[in-house]
């Protein structure tokens, strides 16, 4: 069977006959109804749909509506034609009767009865390979460090080898918004912005997430994180998707410093988003287990005292909360092997008696310790803190 | 007929004058009936379809040698059976030859005892159309119904054309020894050699449930009934009918499908499919995350009911309101009896958020081997303090759990879990949960929009000696 082939990808034509497939001639007419409105719906994590609005001419009886995409990734399992109500005069009913795929080509065919000639408009859905998105971030905090300005961008990438004269997209959290998007063009566009959310800027230890500075001096890494927590003003009505966030500090000049970038994750409402700033060089954390003693309770069963001391010093002229965690499995592992059991464990009465309920459990353990600022002659005030803690029914 | 037609098919009437033996000679005189119908009936478990055609043959009285030839298709040979349908006595073939020097061709002699003109009906195993049906649902914005539609898309790579044909599908699931497409490609000669009873009788068994059906809706393919302009066309109906454990859909009036080609029809529309929303956490049947389902039956209270839904891809969509819709997820359907229950799975929704936090661990009820015998003596029981001999050998291990729900959608949500506790296990709690099996725990939960639920439990393993039982108790 003769059919012509399109070049154009993605091209509608309306073959204006009501003769059967089989029955096309060699000589043709067809018209090429436009995209009158096309929206790219970008809400699915890894799936772009493209949704096209198309005022079709159909006559009375039965249409063949020719739709090809040569050179574009459509999947065609997905190809939905739909029919709309229409406010086009005259009213006319039009039903999809059959779809036709021909031999080795990237087209189908609808076969379209009509009641009466006229205009139809019609919405052609289907997913595209070769559109994707992603999203990031520009934080801006003040120079106190205690509030910023966090914008998020969508970025979509064509390499669809389809262009979009106009497109409405929706990428699931904030507004859609309406932009050409040309042949393997990246669009970025401004999605929203929080003005002044407040954050929390952290100084942490922890031996197993973060691992030691100098292990022979038994110095942790402190590494510092702009905590924001997804929830109040305009925060908190969506999830933050994950992107990579550029972070800048006002340098109270007038400019901005650029303070580093992170790989922030999918924070949903009322979670916090860490964005990490780098390694404090400025607060000395020296952790060493102090003491570990074992007490046989019966037979090979044993009872295991450990204190864990913590030098902290800050160097800084301002002060500081320190976050120190730790994992007591890592801990019983240490003090007397590993075994593949969870720890059963008490808190002494050491300094560290209060972890955070929010953000311990069964075995991860979060301290917040304050350290003052360093003081006026410049010099830093060391402090001790001690962890004591039972391990019970060890064996 | 069309140019790749004619390439295909030859039915030759040879010279009745001819013996059957001068066919091997150079000159030869053919005449080539047409087809009057054309039926093809399709499985879509096996690559298989039964093709019966009609045509008028005129006989004269004695032997006519008829040929009949498939060049360059994927019939099966052994298959090819005449039948005559009108007159239906007088005629009767006297032998068929498969000639070792002409591949992909046979010979009929027919005793005819007068002359006729004869309705005879050639009936053939082919490979190469398949059929497979697929479906599209729509969910409403409000997510309380879906509207379904379900497709059937035939595909013809038989390397011939049928034109006009009336076409059925069958659904269910039949058994063949030998793939139609392999036994195609063998010489005629080859398929002599075969044990034929063996593959035949199993190829005849499936088919003949079909073949026995009655031959009216044949004859009505014949007359296809002209197009009408003054009234809207509507989409071809597809008739369903059981039919022992096959389900056959039988499409309106005839369909071409030429070779190359596919061609999708709607089997059936059901505009507002009630429809529930569930969330699962079932790690065996969808993995490490709570999963969200739309649920629905495929009854008659759903506008369903009417036939068993075959095997396919399922599109999933929601109508976002504005005549747009948002792509939900892509599933491979497994049938689905009348009356039973349509699951479909849309994978996680990140406006859920569902942790289990491990709140503590402790152990007690402690027995010890003593000096690696018999003997077990249990932790602070009288008489026993300190041996240094006793090993741990048994003992309970307590872990406390937060199940963390957090529904940040603007909807309540039904949340079913389900957790796998192999072992000797007791699961402590006030969720009043339900055994599924033996050693799985489920219950259920409402959160409702923006709120969060803490789901509290506690489990408690016999470990080692204290193990006396493999199943989970409730508590």
């Amino acid at each position: 069977m003769n059919r012509t082939r399109w070049l154009y990808p993605l091209s509608l034509l309306l073959l204006l006959s009501a003769a059967p497939l089989e029955a096309l001639a060699r000589i043709k007419l067809t018209t090429l109804p436009v995209r009158e409105r096309v929206a790219i719906q970008l809400d699915h994590a890894g799936i772009a749909l493209v949704e096209e609005e198309r005022i079709v001419p159909l006559v009375k009886g039965v249409n063949q509506v020719d739709f090809s995409w040569a050179n574009t990734r459509i999947n065609p399992d997905t190809l939905i034609l739909r029919i709309l109500s229409s406010s086009i005069e005259p009213v006319l009913n039009a039903k999809v009767l059959s779809v036709s795929y021909p031999p080795n080509e990237n087209a189908l065919v609808w076969s379209v009865a009509a009641s009466a000639s006229g205009a139809a408009r019609m919405r052609i859905s289907y997913v595209l390979g070769g559109l994707s998105k992603d999203f990031n971030y520009r934080a801006v905090a003040d120079h106190d460090e205690a509030m910023l300005d966090l914008a998020q961008y969508l970025r979509v990438h064509n390499d669809a080898n389809e262009a979009y004269a106009a497109a409405e997209f929706w990428a699931g959290v904030g507004e859609p918004f309406n932009k050409p998007l040309g042949l393997n063009e990246t669009k970025e566009v401004q999605l929203s912005r929080f003005a002044s959310v407040p954050i929390r800027k952290t100084y942490a230890c922890d031996p197993v997430a973060f691992g030691y500075l100098d292990r022979a001096q038994d110095k942790l890494n402190v590494p510092m994180h702009y905590v924001i927590r997804n929830a109040g003003g305009s925060l908190g009505q969506e999830p933050l998707p994950a992107g990579k966030a550029r972070i800048f500090q006002d340098d109270g000049q007038g400019g901005t410093a650029f303070l580093g970038e992170d790989r922030g994750k999918f924070t949903s409402p009322d979670d916090e988003l860490e964005l990490y700033l780098g390694l404090a060089r400025d607060i000395s954390v020296r952790r060493t287990i102090d003491r570990s003693e074992r007490q046989r309770i019966a037979g090979n069963l044993y009872r295991y005292d450990v204190t864990l001391k913590y030098e902290i010093e800050n160097f800084k002229d301002t002060p500081a909360i320190l976050d120190i965690a730790e994992s007591v499995r890592q801990i019983r592992d240490q003090v007397r092997g590993a075994v593949n059991r969870d720890p059963e464990w008490r808190l002494g009465d050491g300094t560290l008696r209060n972890p955070d309920p929010e953000k311990s459990d069964a075995d991860k353990l979060l301290f917040h310790v304050e350290l003052p600022a360093r003081t006026a002659d410049g010099q830093a005030r060391k402090q001790t803190h001690t962890l004591r803690l039972t391990l019970n029914n060890e064996w | 007929m069309t140019k790749m037609n004619r390439n295909v098919w030859l039915l030759g009437l040879l010279g009745l004058w001819l013996p059957l033996a001068a066919s091997a000679g150079n000159v030869d005189l053919a005449t080539v009936p047409e087809r009057s119908t054309v039926q093809l009936t399709i499985y879509n478990s096996e690559d298989l379809t039964l093709v019966r055609e009609s045509r008028v043959v005129t006989f004269k009285k004695g032997v006519n040698p008829l040929q009949f030839s498939w060049a360059n298709t994927l019939i099966d040979p052994t298959s090819v059976e005449l039948k005559f349908r009108e007159p239906k006595v007088g005629l009767e073939v006297l032998d068929t030859t498969f000639p070792h020097d002409r591949p992909q061709t046979l010979y009929w002699n027919v005793q005819s005892d007068a002359g006729y003109e004869a309705l005879i009906e050639i009936s053939y195993f082919t490979s190469g159309i398949t059929w497979a049906a697929d479906y599209l649902a729509i969910a409403n914005p409000d997510e309380t119904a879906l509207q379904l539609e379900s497709f059937v898309r035939v595909q013809n790579r038989s390397g011939e054309d049928y034109e006009n044909a009336q076409v059925r599908l069958v659904v269910g699931t039949i058994n063949l020894v030998e793939k139609i497409a392999e036994l195609a490609k063998l010489p005629a000669g080859r398929l002599n050699e075969l044990k034929r009873e063996e593959y035949q009788d199993y190829r005849q068994k499936a088919a003949r449930k079909m073949m026995a059906l009655p031959a009216s809706a044949m004859e009505m393919a014949a007359g296809r009934t002209a197009y009408d302009a003054a009234e809207m066309e509507a989409p071809k109906e597809i008739i369903k009918e059981g039919l022992s454990e096959y389900f056959i859909y039988a499409i309106e009036g005839t369909e071409t499908v030429p070779n190359g080609w596919a061609k999708r029809l709607r089997s059936f529309d059901a505009e507002a499919v009630p429809m529930t929303v569930e969330y699962r956490y079932r790690p065996r049947e969808y993995g490490d995350q709570l999963t969200r389902l739309y649920l629905l039956k495929n009854d008659a209270a759903s506008q369903l009911g009417s036939t068993p839904l075959p095997d396919g891809v399922i599109q999933v969509f929601r109508a976002n309101g504005q005549e747009g819709l948002s792509y939900l997820a892509t599933q491979n359907l497994k049938y689905i009896p009348i009356g039973d229950k349509i699951e479909l799975n849309l994978g996680a929704d990140p406006a859920v958020i569902f942790e289990l936090v491990k709140q503590k661990v402790y152990r007690d009820n402690l027995w010890f081997q003593i000096k690696g015998g018999n003997l077990y003596r249990k932790l602070g029981d009288d008489g026993f303090k300190l041996d240094l001999d006793g090993q741990v050998a048994g003992w309970d291990e307590h872990t406390v759990y937060r199940q963390k729900i957090r529904n940040y959608s603007d909807k309540p949500i039904h949340l079913q879990i389900r957790r796998d506790y192999p072992g000797d296990v007791v699961f402590r709690s006030q969720l009043n949960p339900i055994l599924h099996d033996f050693q799985t725990v489920q219950f259920e939960t409402d959160v409702d929009a923006a709120e969060k639920a803490g789901l509290d439990y506690e489990i408690i393993a016999r470990m080692g000696y204290n193990q006396k039982q493999n199943r989970v108790e409730l508590q």
